[in-house]
């Protein structure tokens, strides 16, 4: 397991755009709000654990993403989240596995609206154009997200 | 088999010497440091395949070679062999950015598969993480860990030539058991198809990458189990 400090990776941050789909969320406060089988919930309990921990991977964790959640979700709500985890693979330069706690969230967070998972390439301009492959509209509102300060 | 044992151009004699992957305990480094000065070496030199050649007057040289299984070396096998494994410091105890336990495995592949017989010398190199410390790519056989018990592998490449050529991945995310099962296999059908004198990375370009890819089953992908913390911690 890879520890958060070395890296440079700042969990917090990819947790605050989270917290804000949540809290236009339906389910928001009610019985039917249940984390581990919510995609938006289940990253943010990764992000809890590897805070926590103070770990930056957590083995296995791939095979627990819950994509039976099929909520609606809005891309518009969603991009900042992706955006974040962009930013933070480009600070990061670490390896890259399906297991590492920002590769959890962005998965999580893509199988929110996206089909298929997309390994992440190792540099935002392919992973755009990954995306655009599924969702052209997606890619676009994420280039603009990434485009802002 | 031939021996790591080469007379040089001012007469006196190399011998390449291996050690667990490059990996020495200090008793082994000050025993063969004694050594060398009793048998009168001018200087060591540390290789790029993490061995050491001894370079010294050949009247000391069988005394050197003899003595070297005492200290846990011996002599690298030469020629059109299995040659000694690269692995770099991939380990939990050695080095931070290691996902997976290579040097420990890479010593295993060592002692298994060391001095093995093929076509043309066969170089295997092993990585613990995707950077490829030990050029995995560049290797006959290249395995890189992606996890903690999980590998890639690649096989073909040819670094060291006018024309180097990348290694292709035949095997992703498999387990560590699946690593030496595919190692059985590429070797089995390097030995059965490759030309003598042929490297591996060129008898796959004459032949096609499906002539040396494992049959289906052969290897399997590691399934890793998250920690159990982590479980309770999602449930809770």
């Amino acid at each position: 397991m890879r520890y958060a400090g070395p890296a440079g990776v700042d969990l917090e941050k990819m947790a605050v755009p989270l917290e804000n789909i949540c809290s236009h969320c339906d389910y928001k406060g009610s019985p039917g709000c249940k984390e581990p089988e919510c995609l938006v919930g289940f990253a943010r309990r990764v992000l809890r654990y590897a805070v926590q921990k103070g770990l930056l991977d957590v083995p296995g964790a791939s095979s627990l993403i819950p994509k039976g959640d099929f909520k609606h979700y809005y891309p518009e709500a969603l991009v900042p989240a992706l955006a974040e985890t962009c930013r933070q693979c480009k600070e990061c330069r670490d390896n890259h596995t399906p297991d590492c706690v920002v590769a959890l969230v962005r998965s999580s967070v893509e199988f929110t609206v996206l089909s298929d998972n997309i390994p992440y390439p190792g540099s935002v301009f392919m992973y755009l154009a990954r995306i655009k492959e599924q969702n052209s509209d997606l890619a676009a509102l994420l280039a603009v997200e990434l485009s802002k300060k | 088999m031939g021996e790591g044992i080469f007379r040089q151009k001012n007469g006196m004699v190399a011998i390449d010497i291996v050690a667990s992957c490059g990996v020495m305990t200090p008793d082994q480094l000050l025993g063969l440091a004694r050594l060398s000065e009793e048998c009168g070496v001018f200087r060591i030199k540390l290789t790029s395949r993490q061995t050491m050649v001894a370079v010294l007057d050949g009247n000391g040289a069988g005394r050197l070679v003899k003595s070297l299984p005492g200290l846990g070396l011996k002599v690298s096998p030469y020629g059109n062999v299995v040659r000694a494994v690269k692995a770099c410091a991939g380990s939990s105890a050695l080095c931070p950015r290691s996902v997976g336990e290579a040097l420990e495995l890479g010593i295993e592949i060592q002692d298994k598969y060391i001095g093995m017989e093929v076509p043309k010398d066969f170089k295997i190199a092993v990585a613990g993480c995707i950077r490829g410390c030990t050029d995995p790519y560049c290797a006959d056989m290249g395995i890189v860990a992606t996890g903690r018990e999980v590998f890639d592998v690649a096989v073909g490449g040819f670094g060291g030539s006018s024309k180097p050529i990348h290694g292709e991945v035949v095997a992703r995310r498999i387990s560590r058991d699946s690593v030496f099962l595919l190692i059985d296999h590429v070797l089995d059908r390097f030995r059965a198809l490759g030309e003598p004198g042929e490297k591996l990375g060129r008898a796959i370009a004459r032949l096609g990458l499906e002539s040396f890819l494992p049959p289906a089953g052969l290897v399997k992908e590691a399934l890793q189990a998250p920690p159990d913390d982590f479980v309770k911690f999602l449930e809770n």
